[in-house]
């Protein structure tokens, strides 16, 4: 009898999370490299996510991004004077700071007061040379002021154009600031790099990883256990200031599981055992074929997003001249050959909304008035004619003889990538190109040896994706500046290859308008310039796919907060008394 | 036998050194590194952050500087830190993915092998049976059949179809690693919760053994059943079970010795696929991720651990030979 009940135990399928102990169960496909590393010299999506779980900061934004005060006692604005802009003699603008007050029950979880000094402690280490952050843009032109015990001024000079809107980080300097000492004895007048790097992974990891969970941490969860492979459990932190009311009607534990198998991912969704999907999970098929099985277990949603599928037209070097690519009239025909809106519904079932900009709807800066380069093969032919290209016998364009065959790279293994490639391949050839489809590993593609080489004509098209916060929208994928050259040691973005001086300009303009009005009119005529040059064919934006079980509320995200762990201390199930503040978009 | 062992022992030292230089040089010669993946995702990165990181990470350096670097520290047991979990290269294979390997595949590779050669002699004996053919079927299939496909089937079926149609009474979690009990609920509480995890990859890369070893099983019996010395012994007029027994399965067993002895570092090398479709954390799928992330140290480890378990269990495979039969000698 015993043996039969421990074969039953082993075998039935239990049913591990939901409101019965107030808890959350998350799956995700990725895990993170580490966790709560202050410095985020790992900057995965999911490192963000789950990090969404620990921290705080002076200021966030919500699902509609609108700036909320956390940390700080309020938001800075020019309107209550702890925004300051500065403007020298000629009326521009030469530094801008933001003033914070620290609310007096902002505690880290040990019950240690957040203080200034945390604060300074984490600009300090940003801005270190033997620390790996990838980038420190806007931190290395900011100084910190204190004015009282706490209250301090964060200044930017340069200026920084989203000064009121980004939030510095913290570091519970009472807990890192003795073995930072340390480091900084030992690695002093160390000469080798390498031998300085590994001493920072001793440091940082001696707080950040499954083996040395986070000591403190200042948001709504605090990390318990964290199995590599496996799950990574958080409870709620109660020394956090911003709870709802009743937070005992909340979530009070959050388990991820890591799942790193999408296909598994879904097996676990459809048998039940998972809450929640993470923002780093489910593919867009997945979605679509999870949302025909719902049974009301759970419920799939498709969350406009801001990464920017599109395809990037060569226009540098010799190759790309003797093509047209260089000539705006070549990439519009290109363009009005194609028919996104068919392609986005057959392949997207028109969830992912065909783009005209790189810049998304979500974003203050959309413009929504461009050509909308709907199909017109009459007028694609008319372009092609006009730049000389004329029917050969076999039907492809071609001129001075040579035939218009381009080069249509990906990367190799995204099948949806591959199925846009042959609709397009296909609708292309209609009108007379020939397309030839070379997809290489994305460590290829994204490697030191090709977008960024394009004079060398490795590639005529590159199908790829760029993500951007919409609220830090600055244009400078397209700046000039941007081209990557021998000169500049391949650096920037504008991969293509686009220069067009007024765009220049206007970017150029458009980075110290601090007024977002002003700012505005830039952006419209900036895009209309892009939308008339077409420097890359815009595709659609891509949304996110995840899955939750109903009665689980707050439990979203939009393209400005990318995560839905941006409101983790509301998360909670409605059946426990947790409150709908959220709905998702 | 003795010289033999150490004489090999001591080839073995130059062989690892050439091992460890071709893997480096394979593993860093590959496109991209992770800084370069760092670019890619940041609009905001300017070339010094880029020489700055490069630098910080010795990719600044040419390969074979790296790899005096890397060989004059793995000499003094420093094998350096994973890239991508901020925590010693040797620590996370050997603490957090190695044991996870090792859960699933040494029962599974004595469970099979303890199935398949009574199986496999079996089958031999009776050749052309009915039983035969069903065995010599079952091994074709699941030799055939792709495992993700066969993994896949069996994750819907378990943990899908088997709770719809027992209204959630019977299932088998799909994929992870369990880990749902707390210690203090004791020991047989965390064994069961393991074993429930563990049984559905388990059969899955068992299905795979039992019918590798029982179709090499067969055919060495088959073989061994028709030698002279087997005609003989049966002319002799011994009995049928003392001639299976005593005379060909001593013989026929002797090469699953040299399976058995190539399959271990396979072992610790994990099962990629079985790994990937159950998201069972072990060795295969880390070498799998290490690389795609360049997480060079991790691939070293990992790599280098399944060179020298592969020269070792060859020179034990090969020392085993001589005790088995009587044939052998190194002198």
């Amino acid at each position: 009898m015993k043996k039969t009940l421990a074969l039953t135990a082993f075998l039935l399928g239990a049913a591990l999370a939901g409101p019965a102990n107030n808890s959350l169960v998350v799956g995700t496909s990725q895990e993170p490299p580490n966790i709560y590393d202050p410095w985020n010299t790992n900057n995965l999506a999911i490192t963000s996510e789950i990090n969404g779980y620990m921290g705080a900061g002076l200021t966030y934004q919500d699902d509609d991004g609108t700036t909320k005060a956390d940390i700080a006692t309020r938001v800075p604005t020019l309107g209550n004077g702890d925004y300051k802009v500065v403007k020298d003699s000629k009326g521009d603008v030469i530094r801008n700071s933001v003033t914070y007050t620290i609310r007096k029950d902002a505690k880290w979880s040990d019950g240690t007061p957040i203080k200034v000094a945390d604060f300074q402690f984490w600009l300090k280490l940003e801005n270190d040379d033997r620390v790996p952050v990838p980038d420190r843009d806007p931190w290395d032109r900011a100084k910190i002021t204190v004015n009282d015990a706490d209250t301090f001024t964060i200044t930017f000079e340069p200026p920084y154009l989203f000064a009121d809107q980004v939030s510095p980080g913290l570091a519970p300097s009472h807990i890192m600031s003795a073995a930072w000492n340390a480091f900084d004895a030992k690695t002093k007048n160390e000469k080798d790099a390498k031998v300085t790097n590994e001493e920072w992974k001793k440091f940082i990891s001696s707080f950040t990883t499954a083996r040395n969970l986070p000591k403190v941490v200042a948001g709504p969860f605090k990390p318990t256990a964290w199995r590599t492979g496996n799950s990574l459990t958080m409870t709620r932190n109660a020394a956090y200031w911003n709870q709802p009311k009743n937070p005992e009607n909340y979530v009070q534990t959050v388990t991820y599981r890591f799942i790193p198998n999408t296909n598994t991912l879904k097996v676990n969704i459809l048998s039940g055992q998972l809450d929640a999907v993470s923002a780093v999970g489910l593919t867009f098929d997945q979605g679509v074929d999870l949302s025909r099985n719902e049974r009301n277990k759970y419920k799939t949603y498709f969350v406009p997003g801001a990464v920017w599928e599109h395809i990037d037209i060569n226009a540098r070097g010799q190759r790309a001249k003797d093509l047209d690519l260089d000539d705006p009239r070549m990439r519009q025909a290109l363009l009005y050959a194609i028919d996104r809106d068919a392609l986005t519904k057959a392949l997207f079932q028109g969830k992912q909304a065909v783009s005209n900009s790189w810049i998304g709807p979500v974003s203050k800066l959309y413009k929504k008035d461009v050509n909308d380069y709907n199909l017109n093969v009459a007028r694609a032919r008319q372009l092609f004619a006009a730049l000389g290209w004329t029917p050969g016998s076999d039907g492809v364009l071609q001129k001075a003889g040579k035939k218009l065959t381009l080069n249509f790279s990906t990367t190799a293994g995204n099948s949806t990538r591959e199925r846009v490639q042959q609709i397009l391949q296909a609708q292309w050839k209609a009108v007379g190109v020939q397309v030839n489809i070379q997809n290489y590993p994305a460590s290829v593609i994204f490697g030191p040896d090709f977008l960024s080489k394009g004079e060398s004509g490795k590639w005529d098209m590159a199908m790829y994706a760029w993500s951007n916060n919409p609220v830090f929208e600055e244009g400078n994928l397209w700046k000039s500046e941007g081209i990557p050259t021998a000169a500049n040691g391949y650096s920037g973005q504008n991969n293509p290859g686009w220069k067009n001086t007024e765009y220049d300009k206007l970017y150029n303009q458009a980075k110290v308008e601090f007024n977002q009005a002003d700012r505005i009119k830039l952006f419209d005529r900036m895009q209309a310039i892009w939308n008339t040059e077409v420097p890359a064919l815009p595709l659609y934006f891509r949304v996110n796919v995840y899955t939750k079980v109903p009665g689980l509320v707050n439990y979203t995200f939009s393209a400005i907060t990318q995560y839905p762990s941006w409101n983790a201390a509301n998360i909670g199930w409605a059946s426990k008394g947790a409150v709908e503040e959220y709905k998702q978009k | 036998m003795g010289t033999y062992a150490l004489r090999r022992v001591i080839q073995m030292i130059p062989l690892l050194l050439v091992i460890s230089l071709l893997i480096f040089a394979l593993t860093a010669l590959q496109p991209g590194d992770p800084v370069d993946q760092l670019v890619f995702g940041n609009s905001n990165i300017t070339p010094d952050d880029i020489a700055r990181l490069k630098a910080a990470y010795g990719l600044d350096q040419p390969w074979f500087t790296r790899y005096f670097f890397w060989l004059k520290q793995a000499i003094t047991g420093n094998f350096g830190y994973s890239q991508d979990f901020g925590i010693p290269a040797l620590e996370f294979v050997f603490q957090s993915r190695l044991p996870n390997t090792l859960l699933l595949t040494v029962p599974a590779l004595i469970i099979s092998t303890l199935i398949a050669v009574p199986l496999g002699i079996f089958s031999a004996v009776r050749q052309y049976s009915p039983l035969d053919y069903i065995l010599t079927f079952f091994a074709f299939l699941a030799v055939s059949a792709p495992v993700f496909w066969v993994g896949a089937l069996a994750l819907y079926f378990f943990a899908i179809y088997l709770p719809q149609i027992t209204g959630g009474a019977l299932s088998l979690p799909p994929g992870g690693l369990g880990g749902d009990v707390p210690p203090e609920a004791g020991w047989w509480a965390v064994f069961a919760d393991k074993l429930k995890y563990l049984l559905l990859p388990l059969m899955i890369l068992m299905l795979r053994e039992i019918a590798v070893t029982l179709r090499f099983m067969r055919a060495n019996m088959l073989e061994t059943l028709t030698q002279d010395y087997v005609r003989t012994a049966r002319a002799k007029g011994l009995a049928d079970r003392r001639v299976l027994y005593k005379h060909a399965l001593r013989n026929a067993v002797t090469p699953i010795v040299t399976l058995l002895g190539l399959s271990i570092p396979g072992l610790f090398g994990g099962a990629v696929i079985t790994e990937t479709v159950f998201s069972w954390p072990g060795m295969g799928k880390a070498i799998l991720d290490a690389l795609v992330s360049k997480d060079f140290n991790v691939v070293m480890v990992c790599l280098m651990m399944l060179a020298i378990l592969t020269v070792v269990f060859q020179l034990l495979t090969d020392l085993a030979y001589a005790v088995i039969d009587p044939r052998i000698r190194y002198s």
